[in-house]
């Protein structure tokens, strides 16, 4: 394994999870200003418990699936996954729906989890614990699939999981110290990234494993990544000029 | 239960976000395997169809989300 080979997977997997981390770190810090860090922490820890279970789970699996019909099948759903991504981070970009908003969603959380003390005081701890399970594992299940994702197809998985273990460090280390809702993290311009980028890995693997031989090998990648910035710039520049023709 | 619909739902959603782009995106890659496996063209040409054809399905969805207003 080389450093250019294992780069695209390590960045990919750390800014993808940078991006579903800072959404999780939002949901368990309103739980942990409401109901201190006792109940989010222990939800944490059991999402992260049932994310390692699927990961022991799945992991050895893989092993046993040909390699290119585990390219084929992770390519294409590589390629919904990042093109679904690449659409909604440009029609942000356009303004057809709001941005992300991680003060808004704190807020929401916030008050999703008064409503529940006033209603049920007695297991309001519980229903915390819960709120910060539920989101470490819904956020957690794309960083897995990302890593997998990235990773499995050349044998990259330890790159992969690298970069979205620095992702959740990072997070963690910032949150730590400014103790509020990320919400100056450029998330939007993160997801276009990631989406271009996995994008451009799903074209790839899924080529590969239709038995297409791509010029320049692994070099393509970076053309198939030019063309997906481009046709997302200029779909977010279309999408914006047809939003102010139909307003 | 519900935390297992949820999830269920989480899993769908991460890959079916729309659904006229998941379809389109699925016929271009089936048309493109065949084009590979069945047909005695150089491999490039469903290469090149599946790549063209998932940046035009974007610009395409992009264009028209924006015409409708709806995410």
């Amino acid at each position: 394994m080389t450093w250019s080979t294992a780069a695209p997977a390590l960045t990919a997997a750390f800014l993808a999870s940078l991006v579903e981390v800072v959404e999780a770190f939002t949901i368990v810090l309103a739980v942990a200003t409401l109901r201190g860090w006792r109940p989010a922490a222990l939800g944490t820890t059991a999402g992260l418990a049932v994310l390692a279970g699927i990961v022991l789970l799945l992991g050895p699996l893989l092993d046993r699936i040909p390699i290119t019909s585990l390219q084929l099948a992770i390519g294409i759903l590589l390629l919904l996954f990042g093109m679904g991504w690449l659409r909604k981070a440009s029609l942000r970009a356009a303004g057809i729906i709001p941005l992300h908003d991680e003060d808004a969603i704190f807020a929401t959380e916030a008050a999703a989890l008064s409503d529940e003390a006033r209603r049920r005081q007695q297991s309001l701890g519980w229903a915390a614990g819960i709120t910060a399970l539920k989101a470490v594992l819904l956020e957690g299940l794309e960083v897995v699939f990302i890593v997998i994702a990235v990773g499995a197809g050349r044998g990259l998985l330890v790159p992969a999981s690298v970069g979205a273990l620095a992702a959740c460090a990072l997070v963690l280390a910032i949150g730590a110290v400014v103790h509020r809702p990320l919400s100056r993290v450029p998330e939007n311009l993160l997801k276009f990234g990631v989406g271009v980028m996995l994008s451009a890995f799903g074209v790839f693997w899924t080529g590969e494993g239709l038995g297409i031989a791509w010029p320049g090998q692994d070099a393509a990648l970076l053309l198939f990544a030019a063309l997906f910035l481009g046709a997302g710039l200029i779909g977010s520049f279309l999408a914006r000029k047809l939003r102010v023709e139909f307003a | 239960m519900t935390m297992l619909n949820e999830l269920a739902a989480e899993l769908i959603g991460m890959f079916v976000g729309e659904k006229r782009l998941t379809v389109a995106v699925l016929t271009i890659v089936a048309v493109a395997g065949s084009l590979v496996n069945f047909t005695d063209l150089n491999s490039l040409v469903g290469g090149a169809l599946l790549l063209f054809g998932c940046l035009v399905l974007l610009i395409e969805n992009l264009c028209r989300s924006a015409r409708a207003g709806v995410s």
